[in-house]
């Protein structure tokens, strides 16, 4: 059996990537001066032309499926794909400035991001658990790496390795998961085992889906297997912490989602009572965990984890509805967090990174245009109508409402009221205390410029929430339709 | 018959009694080595199963390439292995707990109590297909057509690997002198002898 | 009387058909060390050992049997059992790689079933016998270690660094021989050397040694004979023992009859390495020409021609070149060798397919 190139057309980007990333590689090497920059630039390139890419092979209606049934494509991954590719470009773009002053500008990091942008592309392509566990080891090899990028500094290379070992770990759980999953069932295939597993499915298949569930929590850092989260957010460099946030939380999710959905779909009872439990806690520990962090960098990882568990919502509902507030509110999640980073990133006094939350204090009489797109993104994460944030927490609570989860939309809503005190607490840093040395202009035109586009997008997301909620509804049903 | 369960059950303990060793012996140059001894007895379980190549690929990549710098590693370091040692006791119970968990569900499947699917997909498909044939063949057909998407994928996996390893120690240092054999290959004796009419008693 | 027919006689038939295998090997080993102090001695001008017998035939067994009659010593801060095993693991792994290797190829038209001259006729033969290969350095490490002693470490050390990078180069070009020949199995590989090839294509089947790959792979040939004289630590790549540097290096320790041993083992290792280019590049047992009188000479004979005259490169190698510099020898295993290796499995790969010369 062989393949055609025709045949393969919806790994077209895929392929396209992995080449795109060995070329550069390649280039890079022989590069002598200043490759680091240029390589950035035509890594950025890379990921655009891979989206359009993606945009031109999309299947219209049904799913894909290639290379023996190991990879799958429809609307769902071509949204999701996009979605990726955009946060890892503004990823590499929000990395120029700060890898230059820091001097760890070398041309491997946009690299190893594009590499770590494939393993995710094929994480939401899997259609097998081989494939599955082949693109997330990938990506987080890849991302273990860039966590350790500093190495000079003890508290990046703590944060790599802490990584390493703690993602091994997920890594070995996701993979006993799926080796039981393998001796119940005869088939490591989603398609084969959505037709083999029924409801009443043996506790050998409970079992290991469980652990295949530890495996992806840990990804999206979900409670109770977030403890690696603040440490290495805190420890990364920041724009590699913002690119965490971004990109491979999107990649895990949608995967989740993909995982649950498909092969799992008839154990809905099953995997929703861990969901729900998931959910809960991560919306609770995002919640009250954050309100003691000064450090910025640690307060945004439990922003995240609370964001997680808003997500989790979603798809614990298990209707289709749900599945598709999943893929709104991750697409606002996106923005939003990449706004709040671009603001981070121009914490810097005197030539270097600040990262408490009092740093910020009365940015509002210094640097008024930052404040204001600060306060907005902090305002979105809180869920402050109209601001898209609003409609992100909207959308999942009223899937889990539907789908009758009320005592789940109930604590959501009073945690999202306890994450909004922490939010509100640094536009009160901003706004009302007074400045005590003023932050450093010249942050460069690329920050500026994401900052702005994030601020926009927050703030006008009311007006074409309906093409966004459409898009995210034919995404699923091309990902329901089997 | 004989001589197979005799041999089988010889791998088999020695390969035991190794992995035990591996975890017990005090010298850690010790333990790599008794590691590389249950490689050995692997290996020699897969030829009894009449997986040749596997046993092979066993010896050559883990006992030939990577026992060999694990040693290389564990001879080198000067690590303390007392002070390693002192958290063993604290840590057992969870350990015995896991390896208790391990040996219930091991027994639970082999009794058959939960039922187990049958093998699908295309592993169990191949082998229908080729029942004879060298399983170098068998391997290679299968990892180029079926699984070509992993193979490749596993591929961009150790480039990953490689990438993370140069980036994360290479140092690149100023003012190395490098050696450029084709400069010096090209060099003539005309260029680089210059002979000097030195009058006696006086020198250059 | 069944319990001896099923499991005593085969025993007994295996053990003698074994010694057939070993005693040549140790006693050829003995005679060349011999010929390496001849003909390294011509090379200088000098006359080499010519005391003990007639033209000092007989100072091999002289010196082996000095070795065994010494004291065995053992330093006071060594690790005894592994400073003990190291050497039995070279020698041992030196004589069973021997298993694989094919002598001959008995093919009478007509008569019963072709009999392959080799012990163990594996289908992954050429695995094996890399895999056996690779595990050399295991005995020079060990003995490293176990010596506790500063020159044996540094030695053992630059032998595991030099024969992990060698044998990366070897494993490929390997790959290019089995993609040429269609096999994993020795036997396989020398017979594809024999019936198609450059004689055939030029017209001229009778030049047979024209079929050998040694021609068409030419380059695999020349590097793969340089990664095998890095493989067995000999000159000019012998930085493990480096006497001027490391005063014998990892076996500095060792006297007596576990020296012997370490001896014995780098010399079978030698032989062993030379058969493997016979197999793979210079045809086997085959004769270099198809005529009646050379084919009527049996292929054992040819085959140890073949190896003798390997080994005669061995040791001009060892009398004409100097060391080298280990960077050199880095640089040269891991930027030349490796990437040229590599190439070649792509490239010959290309020209079987694309010409249709890909074995069935």
């Amino acid at each position: 059996m062989g393949f055609t190139f025709t045949e393969i057309m919806p790994a077209w980007p895929e392929i396209f990537l992995a080449c795109a990333a060995m070329g550069l590689l390649v280039l890079g090497v022989f590069m002598k001066t200043g490759a680091a920059r240029s390589i950035s630039w035509l890594s950025v390139l890379a990921l655009v032309a891979t989206g359009i890419l993606e945009i031109v092979v999309v299947p219209d209606g049904g799913r894909v499926h290639i290379f023996n049934q190991l990879f799958v494509a429809d609307v769902f991954t071509t949204f999701v794909k996009c979605l990726i590719l955009g946060a890892s470009a503004v990823g590499i773009i929000m990395s120029l400035g700060y890898n230059d002053r820091e001097d760890i500008a070398r041309f491997e990091f946009p690299i190893l991001i594009l590499l770590a942008t494939l393993g995710m592309m094929m994480m939401v392509s899997a259609a097998d658990l081989i494939s599955l566990y082949v693109g997330l080891e990938l990506q987080s090899l890849s991302l273990y790496v860039i966590a350790a990028f500093r190495r000079d500094s003890v508290k990046s290379s703590e944060a790599g390795l802490k990584y390493f070992v703690l993602g091994a770990l997920a890594s070995g759980m996701l993979l006993y998961g799926s080796s039981m999953i393998y001796g119940f069932s005869g088939s490591t295939n989603f398609l084969q085992l959505a037709k083999v597993l029924d409801a009443d499915a043996s506790a050998g298949i409970i079992v290991g889906l469980v652990f295949v569930m530890v495996g992806l929590a840990f990804k999206i850092s979900a409670f109770p297997f977030h403890m690696w989260t603040p440490d290495v957010y805190e420890g990364a460099p920041t724009p590699v912490t913002a690119f965490f946030a971004a990109a491979p939380k999107m990649a895990a999710m949608a995967l989740f989602i993909s995982v649950l959905v498909g092969p799992f779909g008839n154990l809905v009872a099953q995997w929703q009572q861990v969901l729900v439990l998931i959910a809960i806690g991560s919306m609770l520990l995002g919640g009250f965990a954050a309100i003691t962090q000064s450090n910025i960098k640690r307060l945004l990882a439990y922003s995240s984890i609370g964001n997680m568990g808003y997500a989790l919502i979603g798809l614990s509902a298990g209707t289709k509805d749900g599945y598709s507030a999943v893929l709104i509110y991750m697409s606002i999640y996106l923005v939003m967090t990449v706004g709040a980073f671009a603001v981070v990133l121009c914490m810097r006094r005197e030539g270097r990174m600040v990262e408490e939350v009092k740093d910020l204090a009365g940015l509002s009489k210094t640097q008024p245009a930052m404040a204001a797109l600060m306060a907005l993104f902090m305002f979105s994460m809180a869920g402050i109508p109209p601001l898209a944030g609003f409609f992100g927490k909207f959308y999942v609570f009223l899937a889990a409402i539907e789908a009758k989860l009320y005592i789940l939309a109930i604590i959501g809503v009073l945690a999202s009221v306890v994450a909004a005190y922490y939010y509100l607490r640094i536009v009160m840093t901003m706004y009302f205390t007074e400045p005590v040395e003023d932050l450093d202009r010249n942050v460069g035109p690329e920050l500026s410029t994401i900052q702005a586009i994030a601020g926009a997008f927050v703030l006008f997301f009311i007006l074409f929430a309906e093409p966004v909620v459409q898009m995210t509804n034919q995404a699923i049903a091309s990902l329901t339709s089997g | 018959m004989v001589v197979q369960a005799l041999a089988f059950y010889a791998f088999a303990a020695v390969l035991i009694s190794a992995g035990i060793m591996v975890v017990v012996s005090k010298n850690p140059v010790h333990s790599v080595l008794f590691l590389i001894l249950c490689f050995f007895n692997a290996a020699g379980l897969f030829v009894m199963m009449g997986a040749e190549f596997l046993a092979m690929i066993l010896v050559i990549v883990y006992v030939g390439a990577v026992a060999v710098l694990f040693l290389f590693v564990v001879m080198m370091l000067d690590v303390n292995f007392t002070e390693l040692r002192e958290g063993f006791a604290r840590y057992l119970p969870i350990g015995l707990v896991i390896g208790v968990v391990l040996l219930i569900e091991l027994i639970v499947l082999v009794s058959g109590a939960i039922p187990i699917g049958k093998a699908s997909g295309p592993v169990a498909k191949a082998i229908a297909k080729q029942p004879s044939g060298h399983n170098t063949e068998m391997i290679g057909r299968l990892l180029y057509t079926d699984y070509f998407y992993l193979f490749q994928a596993a591929g961009m996996v150790l480039l990953v690997a490689m990438i993370g390893a140069i980036v994360l120690t290479h140092r690149r240092r100023d003012g190395v002198r490098r050696q450029s054999i084709a400069k010096q290959t090209a060099r003539k004796s005309s260029e680089s002898i210059r002979v000097v009419d030195v009058k006696p008693g006086e020198g250059l | 009387m069944e319990f001896f027919n099923a499991y005593v006689w085969p025993t007994i038939e295996i053990i003698f058909w074994i010694l057939v295998i070993i005693v040549p090997i140790i006693l050829g080993m003995a005679y060349l060390t011999y010929a390496e102090r001849k003909i390294i001695g011509a090379v200088q001008l000098r006359k080499g050992p010519n005391v003990v017998g007639w033209f000092g035939l007989l100072q091999p067994i002289a010196d082996g049997l000095k070795l065994l009659t010494k004291e065995t010593i053992i330093p006071s801060g060594a690790n005894r059992v592994i400073f003990v095993i190291a050497p039995m693991t070279t020698f041992v792994l030196a004589m069973i790689a021997w298993a694989v290797v094919p002598f001959g190829y008995s093919d009478v038209s007509g008569g019963p079933e072709p009999e392959k001259w080799v012990l163990a006729d594996i289908n992954v033969g050429i695995l094996y016998l890399f895999a056996i290969s690779s595990l050399g350095v295991y005995g020079i490490i060990m003995a490293g270690w176990a010596s506790n002693s500063k020159y044996a470490f540094l030695g053992a050390l630059r032998s595991a660094a030099q024969m992990v990078s060698y044998e990366v180069s070897i494993g490929f070009i390997m790959i290019t021989v089995l993609l040429a020949a269609g096999s994993l199995n020795l036997t396989e590989i020398v017979l594809a050397q024999k019936n198609h090839g450059i004689a055939h294509m030029i017209g001229v089947p009778e030049l047979t040694f024209l079929n050998w790959f040694w021609i068409p792979l030419f380059p695999m040939f020349v590097i793969f004979f340089i990664s095998v004289l890095a493989e067995t630590n000999r000159h000019p790549f012998d930085l493990p023992e480096a006497e001027a540097e490391l005063v014998s290096g990892y076996n500095v320790e060792y006297s007596a009859f576990i020296f012997a041993m370490f001896f014995l083992g780098e010399y079978i290792n030698m032989i062993l390495m030379s058969a493997m280019t016979v197999v793979l590049f210079m045809g086997g047992w085959l004769p270099p020409l198809d005529v009646s009188w050379l084919n009527w000479i049996p292929g054992p004979i040819w085959f140890a021609g073949k190896v003798a005259f390997c080994l005669l490169i061995f040791i001009l190698a060892r009398a004409a070149l100097p060391r080298y510099r280990y960077d050199q020898l880095m640089r040269l295993g891991w930027k030349i060798f490796l990437p040229t290796s590599l190439f070649a499995v792509v490239a010959v790969a290309g020209v079987l397919l694309s010409f249709g010369w890909l074995p069935k």
